[in-house]
């Protein structure tokens, strides 16, 4: 009985803590939400007629195709590299992550330069190959290119979610399939691929939100998105309020849409069985070795190899102006509000998710899937309802100590960010069965005691994952640093965003390359980490 | 209970650190806060020659014009602000507008800037000017072949002509001057013929259009002049090549015509600046020769002093007459110019 009345205190503790924490984090919403309620709806109607009919179709579309290369680029190397032993397989298990560490508008402006008329390749070809020259002599700011850029720069997320779930799958089903005499193919496509949705789907998701709140390169390639609408109707026709509504339907489409998908795919339930010590290895004849081989080298070299290639010539070409002091400040600042974020949401995401296992509420479960949607905002909407959000009540909280305070970015970058940490945690928490509870509460444990000595060596390796992605996403930021930030403060990001779009890559380079460095050491230090926990599982 | 207490315990100190590492701010009065939407090199060499001869430390967050706005809106009286910098004047008439400004009077400054690139509402100071002007293809244009903006959209140009996207406020601001000058109606249907005369839709940055020029992609564009004077300084032979296989072209230079389209880069009081008198001091030094010398000298841009000449660069092309409208119609006439873009469909 005591047991039972400790759970019961708990869990209402639990519940509180979730919606009171998941109100901080979508906080900003309500901001935005007050100025809808402010708007003149002459200008939505207006950007209706006008506008937002043609930037949501150029949005489905390109999130359509984006997520289809990201697709093509993740799930087949994943498959792959889980179950067929080659050489080769471990160096690309690592490079196969690498281009997280490249912002998606870092890639954007790689590619315009690299085939544009002035660039390396089409001005080799003038010179030696002129008979071809003609040919790649084309306009490539276009939706398709860029979906292709923005799938090379975003697929990693549905790489680590298949490679996580390939080789959870279990070797047993996979076996089994072989002893039914069913082809490699065949297995991925009728057994691995439905009962890895739901990890697919996860990733997925994470993309899809990238290309909503994406802007950057969406408007250097001339592609207007549902997000362009919401920065005209701010920056050109100086309207907020219709921009907060725009924003606000936004989120709520995207609300319908994870909520939709979550209805459909319960009746995939499906709890990874353990591993047998069985390997689960097809073997490769030769002409598949080569396919395997291209599968995997063209998300390589295309997402990483070539870009960072173009990034390091430029800085060896700038080398004697390189203000070294700038950059060690710098990398500094952006370690500091990095790892502060990333802490955070860790923090945030491991409780929530615990909360989840020992309260079964609806409300824990909905607020702690809820806090993950606010991704698909643009980063400098989350900045500007902020700031209208500490400057609506000057009686009661003084902005000043707020805006522009290293505190409030943290925050807003931990509001932004919440849902690339949230992923792999969620996975985690889920794949260990509740009977660990069970167990742990008969056992006479605290709901604390379990937390410390079940949940969190078990789900060791997930936190340090969601933190590094974390890190390593926050390292990437752009928006939010702009509106929100500091008096005198920088980030590797805002400075080579602030080249680049003076159309002066080549000194933005090194900068870049700063961020990829990190981004690269940090990706190699989560695979470790990744394989290692796919390996306990198979032993 | 113990775990929301150990978590509890753990939030508040980790709020406390944030708090106290990022407010710790420095309220001595020998400072001088600045939004700005400028963030060139050269800035920076500004502000630090500034600081040397003066003692006045100089702080900086460089956003966009809109979110600079925001948030000094926002703020309110509590705002940080002492200046608020940008490169579009329309910016700095909308701040105005919004009463975020403050009206400053100084002759020692006003003096030494051409009188037409002054504010006559009091808000902004120039800095330095720019021009939007046409490029062409030095093989495929005759420069005859040119004449103004509103010959832009004649059906010769057919697939011919080359811009940004509308929500670069550099457009914007051309597309506010034309509907100043020629009013609304007129734009429209200016605004129709240009867009139909668009080699592709609207994309990239100025520097891309150039690039297309050499590319063949199109035979005309519509640029900003200093774009051409980086493409013309560039160290990579690629470039100075696509720099070269154009030449600028200013319009309305005719007898009855105009004058070119210029913006400035300015800098304008906030209106709840807390140094005030720091604020004025950074002005007259942003104005003064050596300032605007150094301008020139790295960015390309035209002096707003006349007695100071432009890079040998920029010279190159020549003197042009200016578009005389008041600059403050840049920003004024913005909402419409808006309109008018997404009406005739340039994206």
């Amino acid at each position: 009985m005591e047991i039972r009345s400790n759970n019961i205190i708990n869990n209402r503790g639990a519940n509180i803590s979730t919606v009171f924490i998941s109100l901080l984090i979508v906080v900003p919403l309500f901001a935005l939400f007050l100025s809808v309620f402010k708007v003149d709806l002459d200008n939505f109607y207006y950007l209706w007629d006008n506008l937002l009919i043609d930037y949501s179709l150029n949005t489905i579309y390109l999130v359509l195709l984006t997520s289809f290369f990201s697709l093509i680029f993740g799930i087949f190397p994943a498959w792959f590299i889980s179950t067929s032993r080659f050489k080769g397989r471990k160096l690309y298990d690592i490079l196969l992550y690498l281009p997280l560490a490249i912002p998606t508008y870092i890639m954007a402006f790689t590619y315009s330069d690299l085939l544009s008329y002035t660039g390396p390749i089409q001005s080799f070809t003038r010179k030696y190959v002129p008979e071809i020259s003609n040919i790649l002599n084309q306009d490539y700011l276009q939706i398709e290119v860029l979906a292709i850029i923005m799938g090379l720069a975003l697929y990693p997320y549905i790489y680590t979610a298949c490679r996580i779930s390939f080789s959870l799958v279990g070797s047993n089903y996979i076996n089994l399939c072989r002893n039914l005499g069913m082809s490699q193919m065949k297995t991925f496509f009728r057994i691995v691929l439905p009962i890895s949705r739901v990890a697919i789907f996860s990733g997925l998701f994470l993309v899809i939100m990238e290309v909503l709140n994406e802007y950057g390169a969406v408007r250097y390639f001339g592609v207007n998105t549902f997000t362009s609408g919401i920065f005209r109707s701010w920056n050109s026709m100086q309207d907020v309020d219709t921009a907060s509504l725009l924003a606000v339907s936004l989120f709520i489409i995207v609300v319908i849409f994870f909520f939709l998908e979550r209805f459909t795919s319960s009746k995939y339930q499906f709890n990874y069985s353990v591993n047998t010590n069985q390997e689960s290895n097809f073997s490769l004849t030769r002409s598949r070795l080569i396919i395997v081989h291209l599968i995997c080298l063209t998300p390589i070299i295309f997402g990483f190899l070539i870009p960072i290639l173009f990034i390091i010539n430029n800085v060896i070409g700038e080398f004697s102006g390189i203000n070294f002091n700038k950059l060690i400040d710098l990398i500094f600042n952006t370690l500091s509000v990095s790892i502060a974020s990333a802490l955070i949401i860790i923090i945030v995401g491991v409780l929530f998710q615990f909360f989840r296992k020992i309260s079964k509420s609806r409300i824990v479960i909905f607020f702690s899937d809820i806090i993950s949607l606010t991704y698909a905002l643009p980063g400098a909407v989350i900045g500007l309802s902020l700031i209208i959000l500490v400057t609506s009540f000057p009686n009661l909280i003084n902005s000043n100590v707020f805006i522009g305070s290293f505190f409030l970015l943290v925050y807003a970058y931990s509001i932004r960010h919440m849902a690339v940490g949230i992923s792999p945690l969620k996975s985690s928490f889920e794949k260990h069965p509740s009977t660990y509870d069970d167990t742990g509460t008969n056992l006479g444990l605290t709901p604390f005691k379990l937390f410390k000595k079940i949940h969190l060596p078990i789900n060791k390796s997930a936190i340090i994952i969601a933190f590094l992605l974390c890190f390593i996403d926050i390292m990437k930021e752009l928006p939010i640093t702009l509106i929100l930030r500091p008096f005198n403060f920088d980030t590797l990001a805002v400075q080579t965003y602030q080249y680049a779009i003076e159309e002066m890559i080549p000194k933005s380079a090194v900068y870049s390359l700063a961020i990829v460095m990190i981004g690269s050491i940090l990706l190699i230090f989560l695979k470790n980490i990744i394989n290692k926990q796919i390996d306990v599982s198979k032993g | 209970m113990e775990l929301k207490f150990n978590t509890m315990k753990k939030y508040l100190s980790l709020l406390a650190i944030l708090i106290l590492t990022g407010c710790s701010q420095n309220e001595s009065s020998k400072e001088i806060n600045i939004y700005s939407q400028r963030h060139y090199d050269v800035d920076e060499l500004q502000y630090q020659k500034f600081e040397e001869k003066t003692g006045i430390k100089v702080n900086v967050i460089k956003a966009n014009a809109d979110e600079l706005i925001q948030r000094m809106k926002n703020e309110g009286e509590n705002s940080p602000a002492d200046l608020f910098i940008t490169v579009d004047v329309g910016k700095l008439w909308q701040a105005s507008d919004m009463g975020l400004l403050q009206k400053f009077e100084d002759e020692s400054i006003t003096k030494n800037i051409s009188p037409e690139l002054l504010d006559k509402n009091g808000y902004w100071v120039p800095v330095t000017y720019r021009s939007r002007v046409v490029v062409y293809s030095n093989d495929r244009v005759k420069k005859e072949d040119l004449s103004t903006y509103e010959d832009l959209a004649n059906k010769k140009w057919r697939g011919r002509l080359l811009v940004r996207s509308s929500s670069n406020s550099y457009n914007q601001a051309l597309m506010s001057s034309i509907v100043a000058n020629l009013g609304s109606e007129n734009t429209t249907e200016w605004s129709k013929g240009v867009v139909a005369n668009f080699a592709r839709n609207p994309k990239g940055n100025d520097r891309d259009q150039v690039k297309a020029i050499a590319a063949g992609q199109g035979d005309i564009a519509i640029v900003n002049s200093y774009y051409i004077g980086l493409l013309l300084a560039s160290e990579k032979e690629e470039e100075l090549k696509a720099g070269n296989a154009v030449s600028v072209f200013f319009p309305n230079q005719g007898e009855n015509e105009r004058g070119a389209h210029v913006n400035v880069s300015g800098i304008a009081i906030a209106k709840n600046s807390p140094n005030k008198e720091n604020a004025i001091e950074l002005i007259r030094y942003l104005t003064s020769d050596e300032a605007q010398k150094t301008y020139v000298g790295n960015t390309f841009e035209f002096s707003v002093n006349p007695n100071i000449k432009p890079d040998k660069i920029v010279q190159a092309w020549g003197e042009f007459k200016k578009d005389p409208l008041d600059l403050n119609m840049l920003g004024e006439k913005r909402a419409e110019a808006i309109r008018i873009f997404d009406k005739t469909g340039w994206k």
